[in-house]
C-alpha cells in the first residue's frame, strides 16, 4: 500500500523528536519546532497532546525517551520496486552510481510499460558521454556554487562562451530537454559543446539576478465538447483562477512566464472558438494577427 | 467522530483535491454529493496540509475554495503531502517505534516472547504502561513482514523476527528528479523525507502534478502488467455520476505531456477491444488471474500504435482508417516551423514541398484527435483535408467562429 502511516508526516515528525530525545531531553519548544518543520499546519494541536497525555508512549514526562537508538527503517518492498524501476530508466546514467539494484524484488515498471505519446521527438540524448559529463558538472556546480565556463553554438553557427554559476536545471517532459538556468542565462543542455569548471575569479555581485517576468492572460471559456475539463486540465500547471460567469461559461485568468508568450498563444489557439481572450489587449492583437493571416491563406 | 487532520481513506480526499485544484470555481453548496460537514472537514484538512497554496474567493454564489500552484516554482509536488496523512491508532505508533528499536539490526532475530519482554521493559517507565498482547504483536509483525521491513524465519517450531537489511545511502539528486517525472513518484518523496531537507537542483516546466493522486491505482496496475495479470477495477463516469466494475487486461500506461492526462490502455473482454481508461477515473484496481493470452493482446496493441495519434484505438476490426492532411506555408525567417512539424508529427509524415511549404499527412483511428494540434498552425494553413467530411466541416466552421469571436469576418459574439 502506498497510502500507509509508516510513510506519513506524523511518523516522520515523531521519528525526528525521538532522534533528539535519545541524546538529550526535549522541551515543548523543541517539539513545536520539529512539528513546524516536518508536519502540517494543525499538527501542533495533536502531536504534543498525544505525547504529553502518554497516549503515544514514546517520550517520557522529563523529555527523555525509552527508545534506545535513533529511529531508522529499512527500505520497504514498495520502495525497492520503485527504485529498481528508476534504475531501468535511461536517464539514470546522468546521475552516476546510484545503487538502486535490489536482487530480491522486481521493478515496479519498465520503460516500455509507459508511453509519453505527445512529447517532442528531438529530446536530449541522455546516452551521450559528453552530455552526461556536462550534466554532472552542472549539478555539482549548482550544489557547491562555483562558476563554470559553458561554450554553445548559437543559431548563426557561432561559438559563444559564458561564465556563470548555475542556479538550477529545468526539465520539460514535453520538450524532453534540460535547460540550465543561471542569472542572465537560459541554456539548453543539448546545445552545450563544452563545459568546464572556471578557475577565474567570479564577481557574483556583478551578475544580474534572473527574475522572471510574469504576464497574465484572461479568457472566457464556453463549456462545449467538454472544453471546461480539457482547458482546465491543460492549463492546470499554471497559477490560475476560474469563475463561473453564466450557464456553461467561465472566466479564466492564467499567469505565465513572459518568455513563453508564443507558446501560450498557440496553446490558446488550439482550443478554437471555445476560448475568447478578453485581456490584455496586446494578446488579443496577437490572436487577431494570426487569424487575419489565416484568412489570407484562404482557408 | 471528532475532526482529525489525518484520514483513513484516500479516495475521498482525492476527489476534493481534484475539484479544488483543477476546477476551483464551485461553492460549498455545489458539492452536492457530500454532506456540508464532510465538505468543511476536507477543506480544513487541505488547508492544513497545503496552507500557502489554498486560496479563497467570495462570489455571489458563496465562498469558493481553490488550490493554485505554479508547478514551475515548486521543486517538489505539493500534492504528495496528501499521501502522508494516513491515520493510525495510539497503539500503532507506539508499537512501531518500539518494535524497530528492539529489532535494531538485521543480524539478531528475536521470538515473540523475547519481543514482548523488551516492549514491557521499555514501557515500564510510564505511569500506565500500555500492554500489547501477543495477537496484536503478531498481527503487526505480519504486516511489517508483508511490507518487507521485517524478515520472519522459523527455527524449529518457533518463529523469529529480524529487521531487513539496512537501506543503502541513496543518490538524492536522482530521487529529486525521478520523484517528479516517473509514475508513483510519491515513493521517491517518501525516501527524500528520510534525509536532511535541502534544495533540489531541479525545477520543472510544463509539469502536471495531478497524476500523483492516481499513484495507488498505478501501483496496482503496474504490478499486474509486470505479472501479466488481468485486474478488476472500479471506474467512475463523472458525467453520469455512475460507478462501473470492469474486468480488463492492462497493457500500457499512456501519458500526455501536454495535457497531464494519464490513460491505462487495456483489453476489455466484454467489448473485445483495447480501450483507454483515464487513470483519474479509476477508483480502485485489484489483481485477478494471470492471463494466458497476454502477449497476444500486447502484440495487438503494438500493431495499433502506428495509427494512434492519441489514445483512440481501432473501434472494430477492419474498420477503415481516417486520413488527414494539411499544408502550411512559412517565410524564409520562419525556418523553425518545418522543424516544429518534424518534432511534433508523431505517427504522421511530413513532406517539404519547397523552401516555404510543408505537407503533413496521417492515417489514424480518430482524426478528431489531431484538431487541437492543427489549430496551433493557424495563420499558415493553406490547405486541409479530412476523409471524414463532417470533421472537415467542423474544423472550418470553428475557424469561421473564431473570426467572428474577434470581429474579423462574421458577426461578433
Amino acid at each position: 500500500m502506498i497510502f500507509s502511516e509508516i510513510y506519513g508526516a506524523y511518523y516522520n515528525t515523531v521519528a525526528a523528536i525521538i532522534s533528539e530525545a535519545v541524546s538529550h531531553p526535549v522541551s515543548n519548544e523543541d517539539i513545536r519546532k520539529i512539528i513546524e518543520k516536518h508536519a502540517f499546519g494543525e499538527s501542533i494541536l495533536t502531536i504534543p497532546e498525544a505525547i504529553n497525555a502518554e497516549r503515544w508512549q514514546l517520550i517520557k514526562p522529563d523529555g527523555t525517551t525509552p527508545i534506545e537508538g535513533k529511529p531508522t527503517l529499512p527500505l520497504s518492498t514498495l520502495q525497492k520496486r520503485w527504485l529498481k524501476a528508476v534504475a531501468c530508466d535511461p536517464r539514470i546514467k546522468l546521475f552516476g552510481d546510484v545503487n538502486f539494484d535490489f536482487p530480491d524484488v522486481e521493478p515496479l515498471f519498465l520503460p516500455e510499460d509507459i508511453i509519453v505519446f505527445d512529447k517532442y521527438s528531438d529530446g536530449d540524448n541522455y546516452e551521450d558521454g559528453e552530455y552526461i559529463s556536462n550534466f554532472r558538472l552542472i549539478t555539482d556546480a549548482i550544489k557547491n556554487r562555483y562558476p563554470i565556463k559553458v561554450i554553445t553554438i548559437n543559431r548563426k553557427g557561432k561559438s559563444v562562451c559564458s561564465v556563470l554559476i548555475p542556479d538550477y536545471l529545468e526539465y520539460s517532459e514535453k520538450d524532453d530537454k534540460f535547460r540550465l538556468i543561471a542569472p542572465g542565462h537560459i541554456i539548453n543542455l543539448g546545445r552545450i559543446v563544452k563545459c568546464k569548471k572556471s578557475n577565474k575569479p567570479f564577481d557574483i555581485g556583478r551578475v544580474r539576478q534572473s527574475r522572471k517576468k510574469t504576464a497574465s492572460v484572461s479568457f472566457e471559456l464556453s463549456d462545449e465538447r467538454n472544453a471546461l475539463e480539457r482547458v482546465l486540465l491543460h492549463f492546470a500547471h499554471f497559477e490560475k483562477s476560474v469563475e463561473r460567469i453564466g450557464e456553461d461559461r467561465y472566466f479564466v485568468t492564467i499567469k505565465y512566464d513572459n518568455d513563453d508568450e508564443t507558446e501560450m498563444l498557440i496553446r490558446i489557439l488550439s482550443f478554437g472558438p471555445m476560448i475568447k481572450v478578453t485581456a490584455p489587449g496586446c494578446f488579443i492583437d496577437l490572436i487577431k494577427q494570426r487569424l487575419l493571416a489565416q484568412k489570407s491563406c484562404g482557408q | 467522530m471528532a475532526y482529525s487532520e489525518l484520514i483513513k481513506n484516500f479516495n475521498r480526499i482525492r476527489d476534493y483535491m481534484r475539484e479544488f485544484y483543477v476546477y476551483g470555481f464551485k461553492s460549498r453548496e455545489e458539492y452536492t454529493g457530500k454532506s456540508a460537514r464532510s465538505y468543511d472537514d476536507e477543506r480544513r484538512r487541505l488547508e492544513s496540509w497545503l496552507g500557502d497554496y489554498m486560496h479563497f474567493r467570495q462570489t455571489a454564489e458563496g465562498k469558493n475554495v481553490f488550490i493554485s500552484i505554479d508547478s514551475r516554482l515548486s521543486r517538489h509536488n505539493p500534492l504528495f503531502k496528501a499521501w502522508k496523512t494516513k491515520s493510525f491508532t495510539d497503539g500503532d505508533i507506539t508499537l512501531h517505534f518500539i518494535l524497530f528499536d528492539i529489532l535494531s539490526d538485521s543480524e539478531s532475530a528475536l521470538n515473540i516472547s523475547e519481543i514482548t519482554g523488551e516492549i514491557d521493559r521499555r514501557l515500564a517507565c510510564f505511569s500506565e504502561p500500555r500492554v500489547f498482547d501477543e495477537s496484536t504483536l503478531r498481527k503487526k509483525l505480519k504486516e511489517y513482514v508483508s511490507q518487507g521491513l521485517i524478515v520472519s524465519e522459523k527455527k524449529g517450531k518457533v518463529m523469529y523476527y529480524r529487521r531487513s537489511e539496512a537501506a543503502p545511502s541513496l543518490n538524492r539528486d536522482a530521487l529529486d528528479y525521478f520523484s517528479e517525472v516517473l509514475p508513483c513518484g510519491v515513493i521517491g518523496s517518501y525516501l527524500l523525507d528520510k534525509g536532511e531537507v535541502r534544495k533540489s537542483c531541479f525545477a520543472f516546466k510544463h509539469h502536471y502534478i495531478t497524476g500523483a493522486m492516481d499513484s495507488e491505482v498505478l501501483y496496482s496496475v503496474f504490478t499486474a502488467i509486470r505479472e501479466k495479470r488481468s485486474i478488476t477495477m472500479e471506474t467512475v463516469n463523472r458525467h453520469k455520476d455512475r460507478i462501473t466494475e470492469n474486468h480488463v487486461i492492462p497493457l500500457k500506461l499512456m501519458v500526455s505531456a501536454q495535457s497531464g492526462r494519464q490513460y491505462l490502455m487495456a483489453y476489455t473482454p466484454r467489448f473485445n477491444r483495447i480501450t483507454a481508461f483515464r487513470t483519474d477515473n479509476i477508483i480502485s484496481a485489484g489483481p485477478d488471474d494471470v492471463c494466458e493470452s497476454y502477449d497476444e493482446f500486447h502484440r495487438k496493441f503494438e500493431e495499433m500504435l502506428p495509427h494512434m495519434w492519441g489514445v483512440c484505438t481501432e473501434k472494430r476490426p477492419g474498420r477503415s482508417l481516417q486520413h488527414v492532411e494539411f499544408t502550411i506555408r512559412y517565410s524564409d525567417e520562419e525556418k523553425h516551423i518545418p522543424g516544429r512539424l518534424e518534432r511534433e508529427k508523431r505517427c504522421g509524415t511530413v513532406e517539404h514541398s519547397d523552401n516555404n511549404t510543408s505537407r503533413f499527412f496521417a492515417d489514424v483511428y480518430d482524426a478528431g484527435e489531431l484538431i487541437p494540434w492543427i489549430r496551433s498552425f493557424i495563420c499558415r494553413i493553406t490547405d486541409i483535408h479530412f476523409s471524414d467530411s463532417a470533421l472537415e466541416e467542423r474544423f472550418k466552421k470553428d475557424i469561421e467562429d473564431m473570426y467572428a469571436l474577434y470581429g474579423l469576418g462574421g458577426e461578433e459574439q
